[in-house]
């Protein structure tokens, strides 16, 4: 029988015999080997077996809703679907006890201390180097050593300001580091996030264990930055610089930056003149003060460095130099990611702070040297080889993993190069339980910490807690979130140490006025209008779907008196020719309607503006909140849901939740936004969509000569299309007549849907922006003048007559041609006056190769 | 030997450029054997910034930035230096050290890191397969070091072909190796590269030199260029130059400017321009005998 098997037995208790049984080689953080539970752990392995499995699987389940809601997410570099995957989080803590932490504490600072140390000695006078301390080629070899930072140093002792280092205990119980971060190190932002799910879900654990909060981290973090700026020291503009979107961690670049009251710019956002570094905004040029980077090293400034980088900023390095802008880490501080130097490292803590290594690397056999080289050699199906630095060409691999002829190229490049090579030793490190399948299964885990100088102090604090991430199969060591690995919140137990929290000043900063980029201004223009276009495609084709459905005949569709006329409009409001104007595709309508809801890579779809739309909403996280933030969501997940549709029928269901998540999504940012530049760029974009899509629907439909009945019906849609319908009724109670629509739709001052009252708006909003109310008009109040004007003076009785021996209304479509023509006209002034010093283009220039 | 050198580099934009941030690398640095007796340098239109630094490798170099909108960029440098017949000329390359002594002293932390930084590979120069080899020939066991250089200096003259434009800077070494065609950039990279894969240290050197017009034939405004060639680094002498591309040991017709691990660190001018349209750059070097 397949019957699920009862456990009878604790979680816990099953957890410890399943080790026993399977006989596990490694040490783990629960019990020791005998199964008696650690004293840190015997509290919280009571609380679960408390819960049971009911209650586990139960909030294994809230966790994952709560990140969801949160919507923590991470990309996967070359997956196409990897954007924006959902982060998973372990129901269950890594945990420390307090003695335990104590030393670990005391060890990572003392690590920053040490590196921080040799940093500073590699970027001055190099007497490690001359001592013999630190062999040369570690150091003249690492693609992490910047020459162009020779000399240049930050205020004050500490020129390493962001630390991290990924620890994992070994077999002999001890916390062993893996590696350091120095350049650019991530995740602090999904530690945050992690203890705020789990905070939610677990408020009793964690107030019962008394797991200590980590929110200091990030307010030193940000004193520090404050403190260390050259310029404008009581008010400095902080600039989270990103990689972009498709970054592995953008989601937290963003939720940092908006947490932290920093501006997220991309590199395109900031430019060097006069010396200085200035972010681009909708209001003209405004200085930054200090930068926090996530952009590696040697792709913040192409001039400099990296050509082929995009992500950076040209000139910037000038501008360190000058010191007209703070970089945080400062660049070149990636030599210390070096496992070469691991080796050399306890040698280096007895001869700078005369102390042993508190924390012990993992054994490392640098190849420069020929003893170490041998072993490595001689052992090399057994090591994890390592180059001295990372970049985007080499990984680590496991000798063991290789096959012959890979071993040999290897080899054979270990005798060329010996001084770029490092072996280490494959740590065996703990497990921890992970709530897998309803059981607590063990897991190999590793720990990242997160250190950053504390400047009012000249001391680093680490961070009590940090991201620990455990491998998705058993006995797996290699872990990252690359190849699956699963988060688990950090635990620190133990009181809060107030009597030092308390020494600290409190920095009162003012608050920054929030600027607007003109990238990010760009995007939100853009996010108002493919919301409209989405909204209006929508409502179009429920229409034509509904009629469709109606249809007596659906063979013949073709020869149908309204639904041909409301088919071609969609063709021609969509600019999809020659769709349904092709009597071909007309007999057999459902496939040109499927795709022009799913097909992505057609221009005009339903698809392609909510993808345009989605991915300008995630350009612009930093500006959502939250809840507009899962509606976003929930609007990408309609749409893929819908992706996977291939009739008609069934698609009709996601077009009926899409357009009320479309409008929650309005009603939301009417709510939440503040009345500032970014709420009124991104109306200004709404408007001058929705002021589009009415004269385009007018036009289509309503120029051409239909019999009175036909044109009934098709009166009936254009006002359902417009949500105009009961508006009409109310007005007119009479029956629908082409004159009153007009009207209606076109020159109702007071009608939220016509034409005029929307461009009116767009009008509005200009006026509303820093620049916009000055003593002359700006010229995009005076294009818009021209429109309303037009629309204004037009008569409606006029535009209605089909005049004789004409087959359609001219003047109709004359005036609405005009009026789309002016719109688009205005958003060229509009991408123009706000976004135009965006200009990113440029080339590399260099001398050619003199020939002699 | 006197010298008075002008090096003017012309860039001319199809449609306007708005921005572009620059480095240049042409003002002769102090060099040995060699007084800069005038250096000036002139920049159209204006930069709205500039400054003037030493780089790790003690160049000489300006940064400049220009945040108008220009239809032409002119760079001109002017110098004139006094050349003096270096010390290594006068030594009997039989007399000096064997090679491997020298590798062997570079090994220690005793040799500074300024020296040793340049027996590491570097951005264009990479220890391609078959170069230690190649190199080996000349670098027989015990062999005195400058005899040792000057055969393979003598060797790669006579086994490569100049060839103006079959290469460019972004060529790999590896095709230099295998078709042994290039230009004075071609031989210098591939000269560092054989002598630093046997463990000397080895430099680049950037700069000018006086062509000969052919007899009878006047000499052209304008037709001189740049040019590169190699120092190698001999304890008790010090960094003694070698061209390859002439097959000669450097004396005092070559006019120094600057030195690196390659052509990457003392490119003459480098900039990063905002310009939507195609650009062209003419570049025009003289360099005059001062009588």
């Amino acid at each position: 029988m397949d019957e699920k098997v009862v456990v009878n037995e604790s979680m816990i208790d099953f957890y410890l015999s399943e080790r026993t049984k399977n006989n596990a080689p490694f040490f783990d953080e629960v019990a020791n080997a005998k199964g008696e539970i650690f004293p840190h752990w015997e509290k919280l392995s009571k609380s679960f077996d408390t819960l049971g499995n009911e209650q586990m699987d139960y909030r294994s389940r809230e966790v994952a809703q709560q990140l969801k809601d949160n919507g923590v997410t991470y990309n996967i570099y070359g997956d196409p679907n990897g954007k924006n995957r959902p982060w998973r989080l372990d129901p269950v803590p890594m945990v420390f006890g307090e003695s335990d932490w104590e030393m670990i504490e005391k060890g990572l600072r003392q690590r920053a201390v040490l590196l921080n140390h040799v940093l500073k000695d590699i970027y001055g006078e190099r007497k490690l180097i001359r001592a013999g301390l630190i062999p040369f080629e570690l150091v003249y070899n690492h693609q992490g050593f910047l020459r162009q930072m020779d000399k240049i140093r930050i205020p004050g002792e500490h020129q390493l300001i962001q630390y991290s280092a990924d620890l994992a205990r070994g077999p002999d119980g001890k916390m062993w580091v893996l590696h350091d971060r120095t350049d650019a190190p991530s995740g602090a932002g999904y530690a945050f996030e992690n203890r705020v799910a789990m905070t939610r879900v677990f408020p009793e654990m964690i107030r019962e264990n008394h797991v200590r909060k980590i929110t200091s981290y990030y307010q030193t973090l940000k004193n520090t930055l404050i403190d260390l700026a050259w310029q404008n020291k009581e008010n400095p503009r902080i600039v989270m610089l990103s990689p972009g979107p498709g970054n592995e961690t953008y989601f937290e670049h963003a939720y940092l930056s908006s947490f932290m009251g920093f501006t997220l710019a991309v590199g395109e956002d900031l430019t060097v003149s006069d010396g200085y570094v200035w972010l681009k905004t909708i209001e003209g040029l405004e200085k930054v003060d200090v930068i926090i980077r996530r952009v590696d090293d040697v792709f913040c400034d192409p001039l400099e460095f990296r050509q082929d980088s995009h992500l950076g900023v040209v000139g910037l390095m000038e501008a360190i130099r000058e010191k007209k802008v703070l970089v945080i880490n400062p660049l070149g501080t990636r030599i210390l990611e070096n496992p070469g130097l691991m080796a050399f490292l306890p040698r280096l803590s007895k001869h700078i702070l005369g102390e042993d290594l508190i924390l012990p690397s993992v054994a490392t056999w640098w190849c420069g040297q020929e003893k170490e080289k041998k072993y490595v050699l001689e052992n090399i199906k057994f090591l994890l080889i390592r180059k001295i630095y990372r970049n985007d060409s080499n990984r680590t691999v496991y000798g063991g993993d290789l096959s012959e002829s890979e071993l040999e190229d290897l080899i054979a490049d270990i005798n060329t190069r010996p001084y770029l090579y490092a072996g280490q030793e494959m740590v065996k490190f703990s497990t921890t339980p992970s709530y897998i399948d309803g059981k607590l299964e063990a897991r190999n885990a590793v720990f990242r910490s997160y250190i950053v100088s504390d400047s009012d102090k000249g001391t680093y604090h680490v961070m009590p807690g940090g991201l620990s991430r455990s491998s998705p199969d058993r006995g797996v060591f290699i872990v990252s979130n690359q190849n699956g690995g699963i988060s688990k919140d950090t635990w620190v137990l133990g009181q809060e140490r107030r009597t030092v929290e308390k020494q600290k000043k409190v920095r009162i900063t003012q608050q920054v006025e929030n600027i607007l980029p003109s990238r990010t201004g760009e995007n939100l223009f853009w996010l108002g209008r493919h919301i409209e276009r989405s909204i209006y495609t929508v409502r179009l084709l429920r229409i034509i779907i509904r009629k469709f459905y109606e249809t007596d005949d659906e063979t013949n569709v073709e020869n149908d008196t309204t639904l041909v006329p409301l088919l071609k409009a969609l063709t021609a409001i969509t600019g999809t020719q020659p769709g349904f104007f092709k009597r071909k595709t007309l007999q057999n309508p459902e496939k040109e309607l499927i795709s022009l809801i799913n097909d992505t890579q057609r221009l005009g779809t339903l698809s392609q503006s909510l993808q345009a739309f989605i991915s300008n909403g995630y350009a612009v996280r930093d500006r959502l909140s939250l809840d507009t933030w899962r509606i976003l969501e929930s609007i990408s997940e309609e749409w893929e849901n819908m992706q996977a549709k291939t009739s008609v029928s069934e698609i009709n269901r996601n077009l009926d939740n899409l357009i009320i998540k479309l409008m929650a999504f309005h009603g939301l940012n009417i709510d939440n936004m503040t009345r500032e530049p970014s709420w009124y760029i991104l109306n200004i974009g709404r408007f001058l969509e929705s002021s589009m899509q009415t004269c385009a629907i007018l036009k289509n439909i309503l120029s051409a000569k239909h019999d009175t009945e036909t044109e009934k019906t098709l009166l009936e849609f254009v006002l359902m299309a417009n949500e105009s319908l009961v508006t009409y009724r109310y007005r007119y109670r009479s029956t629908l007549e082409i004159y009153g629509v007009l009207s209606l739709l076109l020159i109702d001052e007071l009608n939220p849907k016509s034409v005029v009252y929307q461009i009116e708006n767009i009008n509005y909003h200009v006026e509303s922006m820093p620049t916009g109310k000055e003593r002359y008009l700006n010229p995009i109040r005076k294009k818009l003048l021209e429109i309303t004007t037009l629309v204004r003076l037009c008569d409606p009785q006029h535009l209605a007559t089909i005049p004789e021996n004409e087959k359609s209304r001219v003047e109709l479509r004359d005036l609405l041609g005009r009026v789309i023509y002016g719109l688009s006209e205005a958003s060229n002034i509009i991408n123009e006056y706000y976004f135009s010093h965006i200009q990113s283009q440029y080339s590399f220039v260099t001398t050619e190769i003199p020939e002699v | 030997m006197r010298y008075r050198v002008t090096h003017a580099t012309k860039y001319i934009y199809q449609s306007s450029a708005s921005l572009c941030h620059n480095i240049v690398c042409q003002s002769p640095a102090d060099f040995p054997f060699q007084q800069v007796d005038k250096y000036d340098y002139s920049i159209k239109p204006e930069p709205n910034f500039s400054s003037e630094r030493k780089d790790f490798f003690e160049n000489n170099v300006v940064y400049f930035s220009l945040q108008k909108a220009h239809k032409e960029l002119i760079v001109k440098s002017e110098s004139e230096v006094t050349l003096t017949r270096p010390n290594w000329m006068d030594v009997d390359p039989a007399e000096t050290p064997a090679w491997e002594t020298v590798v062997k002293e570079l090994k220690t932390p005793a040799s500074k890191n300024d020296t040793r930084q340049f027996y590491l590979e570097s951005a264009h120069v990479t220890f391609v397969k078959g170069i230690r080899e190649y190199t080996l020939e000349s670098f027989t066991d015990d062999r005195p070091i400058l005899e040792a250089l000057l055969d393979l200096n003598t060797r790669i003259f006579k086994d490569f072909t100049f060839t103006p434009g079959f290469t460019e800077i972004s060529t790999p070494l590896e095709d230099v190796f295998e078709n042994k065609k290039g230009v004075c950039q071609d031989y210098a990279h591939f000269g560092l590269a054989c002598v630093r894969s046997i463990g000397l240290a080895a430099r680049y050197m950037s700069g000018y030199i006086e062509t000969i017009p052919p007899p009878g034939k006047p000499k052209l405004v304008g037709a001189d260029a740049s040019h590169a060639w190699i120092a190698v680094y001999i304890p008790e002498i010090g960094w003694v130059e070698l061209d390859s591309t002439n097959n000669l040991l450097v004396n005092d017709q070559h006019v120094r400017v600057a030195t690196g691990r390659d052509f990457a660190d003392v490119v003459p001018l480098k900039g990063i321009v905002y310009s939507g349209g195609k650009q062209k750059m003419v570049v025009t070097v003289d360099v005059n005998k001062i009588e």
